[in-house]
């Protein structure tokens, strides 16, 4: 794996920016405190640490679906509470939040649809959503060939047409990242996108992912709490270390991994 | 030591004696009790049995002109029965699509608090009355008919399908819609692409059960006016002419079972996991228990 997982290099503005941001739910206390975090295009971070410290916290933070209790948070180029433009920002929730219901194709293609862009302008911006979502009722072939490319990616074309629940806890998984690669974001967040699978496939989803974020210049964030794991695919990794200084806030570590 | 089961059951029985002497509250004298009974012998043997199965036989005016086989097709219950079923399809169908756009908005996980409060209020204030007053309130509006009964039923199922449908949406897993939010779809996608699939089924089975229970609430528009079979049955309570009556009353109670049936197969194709599993007859009357392997 580490062939082709050149060291980032750091060019132009980063995706993410963190500054003096400590998460946290609303009426609980501050689980992390991160005094400063930046990702660049290209770059690979890691997140390790042990379970119930906060990962997934930090982020649904990023993600826009949990606020910062203070601090700054900026996401391609926006600051939260704003959020980046559509598409921008591919999240693979730990518990993968597909349609269950639903076929595999339709929700990979709802991935691929948050990636098109908007193609009707228009001043009222309540008409130009609902012509929008009118107009995403009816996909694009484009649309449709990154999704299947995407599904070709996971090795899940002989499920295409099976509905989520019907897949076992790997392919789900698979389906999930297929669904954030057919959207094309600048930000992949992955929450352990890796567990549940065996090494081969493992070999093949890492693969898929990493070969994405290096050939289209995106920013992977991704939980992992397998540390060795980590080391191998990440450019860094930010170990949040629990209870050290404060039993209740803890800080994050960076810790560079050797090439 | 109080354990939970010795609570529950003092609670029940304070429960029950409260209840009674409420009940004593507003019952003058009990000996009616045992007076009713001795009148429902009188008035079971004296007009309601043998019911009067004329019912079903065509009707003088206008002329039958079906083959003679089917020609029950021309009689009272059979033209009030599925003048009622009508009813019942028709507005279910109308009133889940009008429904279900409500109760998207009304869904606190979909839409804004001011926007789910409006759509509450407006589910609420259609449920607020049963259907029977929707249909006086539309029989004097558009006048008598299977019209007015179609408007009120419909209302009706806006307001009560439409809360089962947002207490559904709402009771739905939250993970599918934080990752459609973030990924920045619109509401509209979210809606289109996770929401409705994600619940279609419990959707439509709530829709079937929303026909069982239209069926079951049509008998009683005809009264007013609103079409359908009670239009008949007021028409011979009128007359006091009962045996016909218990007639009506015998078809509507098959009819209902049946369609309870048929309504309880139909969503058990629609379960939530999709498992079929054919119920029995015997499911009518005696809920299905879980099994436990
Ligand atoms: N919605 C919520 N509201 C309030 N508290 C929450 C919520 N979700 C999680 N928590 C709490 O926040 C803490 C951190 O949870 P989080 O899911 O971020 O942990 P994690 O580091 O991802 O753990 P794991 O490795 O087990 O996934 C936990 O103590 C949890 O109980
Ligand atoms: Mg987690």
């Amino acid at each position: 794996m580490r062939e082709d997982n050149v060291v980032a290099k750091v060019i132009g503005k980063p995706i993410v920016k963190l500054i003096d941001v400590e998460i946290g739910y609303k009426n609980g206390e501050t689980l992390v405190k991160i005094p400063d975090l930046e990702i660049f295009p290209g770059e690979i971070v890691a997140i390790a640490g042990p379970s119930g410290v906060g990962k997934t916290t930090l982020l649904r933070t990023i993600a826009g679906l949990v606020r910062s209790i203070s601090g700054t948070v900026e996401v391609c180029g926006r600051v939260v509470p704003h959020r980046p433009k559509r598409g921008k920002l591919g999240y693979i929730p730990q518990k993968l939040g597909l349609v269950r219901h639903a076929s595999v194709m339709h929700n990979v293609m709802l991935g691929a649809n948050a990636g098109q862009k908007k193609e009707i302008i228009h001043r009222n911006k309540y008409i130009q959503m609902f012509s929008n979502s009118v107009l995403s009722l009816f996909p694009s072939t484009k649309a449709k060939r990154k999704s299947r490319d995407a599904i070709e990616k996971m090795r899940l074309t002989d499920k295409i047409g099976e509905p989520i629940r019907r897949l076992s806890g790997g392919q789900q998984r698979r389906v999930a990242t297929a669904r954030t690669l057919a959207q094309e974001p600048a930000l992949i967040l992955a929450d352990e996108f890796l567990s549940e699978l065996d090494d081969e496939t493992m070999e093949t989803v890492l693969r898929g992912v990493v070969t994405y974020v290096k050939n289209n210049n995106a920013a992977l964030l991704v939980v992992e709490h397998d540390v060795s794991r980590a080391k191998t695919m990440a450019d860094r990794l930010l170990v949040i270390d629990d209870g050290r200084i404060n039993p209740f806030i803890t800080e994050v570590t960076m810790i560079e991994v050797k090439v | 030591m109080i354990t939970l089961k010795s609570k529950f059951i003092s609670l029940s029985l304070i429960l029950i004696m409260f209840s009674f002497s409420i009940l004593n509250g507003m019952v003058d004298d009990w000996g009616r009790l045992s007076g009713g009974i001795e009148n429902l012998f009188i008035f079971f043997g004296e007009s309601l049995w043998p019911p009067d199965w004329s019912v079903l036989e065509p009707q003088n005016y206008p002329v039958c002109t079906t083959y003679p086989l089917f020609d029950f097709t021309c009689s009272t219950a059979w033209i009030g029965m599925t003048e009622t079923i009508k009813i019942a399809f028709v507005s279910t169908i109308f009133g889940s699509i009008i429904s279900l756009p409500i109760s998207i908005l009304a869904a606190r996980n979909l839409s804004s608090l001011s926007l789910s409060y409006f759509a509450r209020i407006v589910l609420a204030a259609a449920r607020s009355l049963p259907s029977i007053i929707w249909a006086i309130f539309f029989v004097i509006l558009v006048g008598f008919g299977p019209f007015s009964g179609v408007l009120a039923m419909t209302i009706y199922t806006v307001g009560y399908l439409g809360k089962l449908q947002y207490e559904a949406i709402e009771g739905m897993n939250n993970v599918p819609l934080e990752s459609a939010r973030s990924m920045g779809l619109s509401k509209i996608e979210i809606a289109t692409g996770v929401v409705i699939p994600e619940m279609a089924n419990s959707l439509i089975s709530q829709m079937i059960f929303m026909f069982e229970y239209n069926v079951r609430h049509g008998t009683v528009i005809g009264i007013v006016g609103a079409g359908g079979i009670g239009y008949y049955i007021n028409l011979y309570l009128k007359f006091l002419q009962y045996d016909k009556v218990i007639s009506y009353l015998i078809i509507i109670f098959i009819v209902v079972l049946i369609i309870d049936f048929l309504s309880i197969s139909a969503r058990s194709y629609f379960n939530e996991e999709g498992d079929i599993s054919k119920p029995s007859w015997w499911d009518l009357f005696i809920p299905k228990m879980k099994r436990v392997e």
